[in-house]
């Protein structure tokens, strides 16, 4: 074998070991989650292939099936005591709703702002974009405590409007950023000619701007979906009884023990989408994460 | 069409940025700066513990915020997490970027699959660390003490000195991979003249990688430090999850003692201050950042 294919079966094996590495927590996650109990708290040794897969954990967490016996014993035992406190699919069922409608309602009205941003120079442009960004930044603890109290006075505390107004917030920022990235890309030219055509602004906007960036509209709605469907901080806070996944999951760690097997269902359940969303942007997946500061 | 819109002000027309930006504006004024505002207000009353009642006086909050030693420790704690992972990220992101930067076959998916952990929730994350750190059956642990590095009596969370360490190696899966996504478009929009030139005068892999590589892809990586410099800032989640701050205050981040003065105090006044101060070091930094590297977005 000469060198340099050598180098390359080298770089092969480092890669896919390094892919390996990163690609073996979810592994491991989605393993434990058609394990029996018996062998997800096996004591003397880790079962890795060696067990009979049960879908069990899948049926009680997502399907809202009878739950069979807990891993830590009698269940009054515990913090989450009672009937359905493993059924997920309230859970799932809010977090589609939050996480749509907040798509929905950030996309839409950071579009109009992205154009004016794009197109229609004022003064003060760029502080805006500055303050904006700001928003990217705040930290979401520094503003969660006066929303607790301005949420309650609305009658938005523990609402799905409350979560949806919530998450639309913080991803008016990014999907900003990205839309007006994809308008700046958009020659404005185009607007001119359809205006000298004789349409208005709006028209020119919603006519033929819009459905230009068709794509990038739809990477951020994607993007703006993730962020909202793994949000947790916020949603934690916000509600008591409207449980969002990745809060519910939380929920199933307690001080006598974790009920791994329904964590692990659950878990790779909520992890499912956002692999099937994030394949179909992976052509604007860098330009969403940097806002659109770097452009693929 | 414009004709019969003429009744209207000029700032209510389509040439006006003014109803583009309504929405928007209105929203992040009544749910973005109107509750920073609110902080601040609230951060100005002492509160009494036991009868409840709070008393306007400005300075009392955020002099005990200098006093507070747990608040100290709290920026020591962000501050070494923070930086030790910041800098395992971009070091890991720039290795394994300039080593999937590929047109070879199986490439492509390698890199596909390298972005798959940026869509676990955080909080899923901290479970399936949980769950492989876990001191009985964990994957990680048990690897660990058959390697000898790791006795059963110091579990990875449970002990002060490696708790930290824990919670930056879930970080690190779950964000390296951000880090390798950027690391890539800007490797992927270098010109490939220079490399040219430079491997034709003799220049080793190493050479060129030191002075054109790194020289020409700063202002990608300043930007990808920034984003990520300030999302490690603002940690909350894996800390809740996995420690809750613990063991005693080890892991005990900023944003995670505002959280802790919230729920187990409702001292809303001293949370509203702690998290302010987050906010404060955050935008002043991000902003010094963005003056001196000249990010732009």
């Amino acid at each position: 074998m000469n060198k340099s294919t050598l180098m390359t079966t080298l770089r092969y094996l480092v890669s896919a070991f390094i892919v390996a590495v990163f690609v073996f927590p979810i592994a491991w996650f989605g393993l434990t989650s058609i394990k029996p109990t018996s062998a997800v708290f096996n004591k003397d040794k880790v079962v890795v292939f060696d067990f009979e897969p049960t879908f069990e954990n899948y049926q009680v967490t997502v399907l809202g099936g009878k739950k069979a016996d807990t891993a830590s014993g009698s269940n009054l035992l515990m913090g989450t005591s009672g009937e359905g406190a493993y059924d997920g699919r309230s859970s799932i069922a809010s977090s589609l709703i939050i996480a749509i409608s907040s798509t929905f309602a950030a996309t839409v009205i950071s579009l109009f702002a992205a154009y004016a941003l794009s197109r229609l120079s004022f003064r003060g442009s760029q502080g805006y974009m500055h303050w904006i960004l700001s928003q990217r930044f705040l930290p979401p603890i520094a503003i969660i405590i006066p929303l607790v109290f301005i949420f309650r006075d609305l009658g938005l505390r523990d609402t799905h409007l409350g979560i949806i107004i919530a998450h639309t917030l913080i991803n008016i920022p990014i999907a900003l950023l990205i839309l007006k990235s994809f308008f700046d890309d958009v020659p404005v030219e185009i607007d001119q000619a359809a205006m000298i055509d004789g349409a208005t602004r709006f028209q020119c906007f919603y006519l033929v701007v819009v459905p230009m960036i068709k794509g990038g509209i739809a990477a951020t709605a994607v993007l703006c979906f993730i962020f909202s469907w793994t949000e947790f901080l916020l949603s934690l806070f916000l509600t008591n009884s409207i449980r969002t996944i990745p809060v519910k999951i939380t929920t199933f760690v307690t001080s006598t023990g974790s009920e791994w097997g329904y964590i692990s269902a659950l878990g790779t359940a909520a992890i499912i989408p956002g692999f099937i969303f994030i394949l179909l942007v992976q052509n604007h997946l860098v330009r969403g994460l940097t806002m659109g500061a770097i452009k693929d | 069409m414009k004709s019969s819109r003429a009744w209207l002000p000029r700032w209510l027309t389509s040439e006006h940025p003014f109803p583009w930006l309504l929405p928007v504006t209105s929203l992040l004024i009544v749910f973005g700066l109107y509750p920073v505002l609110y902080s601040l207000w609230l951060s100005f009353f002492k509160r009494n513990p036991a009868t409840r009642k709070e008393k306007f006086l400005p300075s009392w909050n955020w002099n005990k915020l200098i006093e507070d030693d747990r608040v100290w420790d709290a920026v020591q704690v962000t501050l070494t997490y923070a930086s030790i992972a910041l800098f395992l990220q971009l070091a890991l992101g720039l290795a394994i970027a300039l080593l999937l930067d590929s047109d070879r076959k199986g490439f492509g998916v390698m890199r596909a699959l390298m972005t798959l952990p940026l869509v676990v929730p955080p909080a899923v994350t901290g479970m399936m660390f949980l769950l492989m750190y876990d001191s009985s059956f964990g994957v990680i642990s048990n690897s660990l003490y058959a390697l000898n590095l790791l006795s059963p009596s110091a579990p990875i969370l449970g002990t002060g000195s490696t708790a930290l360490w824990g919670v930056i190696v879930a970080d690190t899966w779950q964000w390296t991979p951000f880090m390798v996504l950027i690391m890539l478009a800007g490797l992927r929009a270098l010109p490939r003249e220079p490399f040219e030139a430079a491997s034709i005068d003799g220049a080793t892999a190493l050479q060129s990688f030191w002075h054109l590589t790194l020289p020409m892809m700063s202002k990608i990586i300043a930007l990808a430090v920034l984003i990520r410099g300030i999302d490690l800032f603002r940690i909350y989640d894996y800390v809740k999850v996995m420690t809750d701050s613990g063991p005693g205050t080890a892991t005990e981040t900023l944003t995670a003692y505002a959280g802790t003065v919230y729920f187990k105090s409702a001292n809303f006044p001293y949370a509203s201050a702690v998290a302010l101060a987050t906010l404060i070091v955050v935008l002043v930094t991000a902003s010094v950042f963005i003056k001196i590297f000249k990010v732009r977005f």
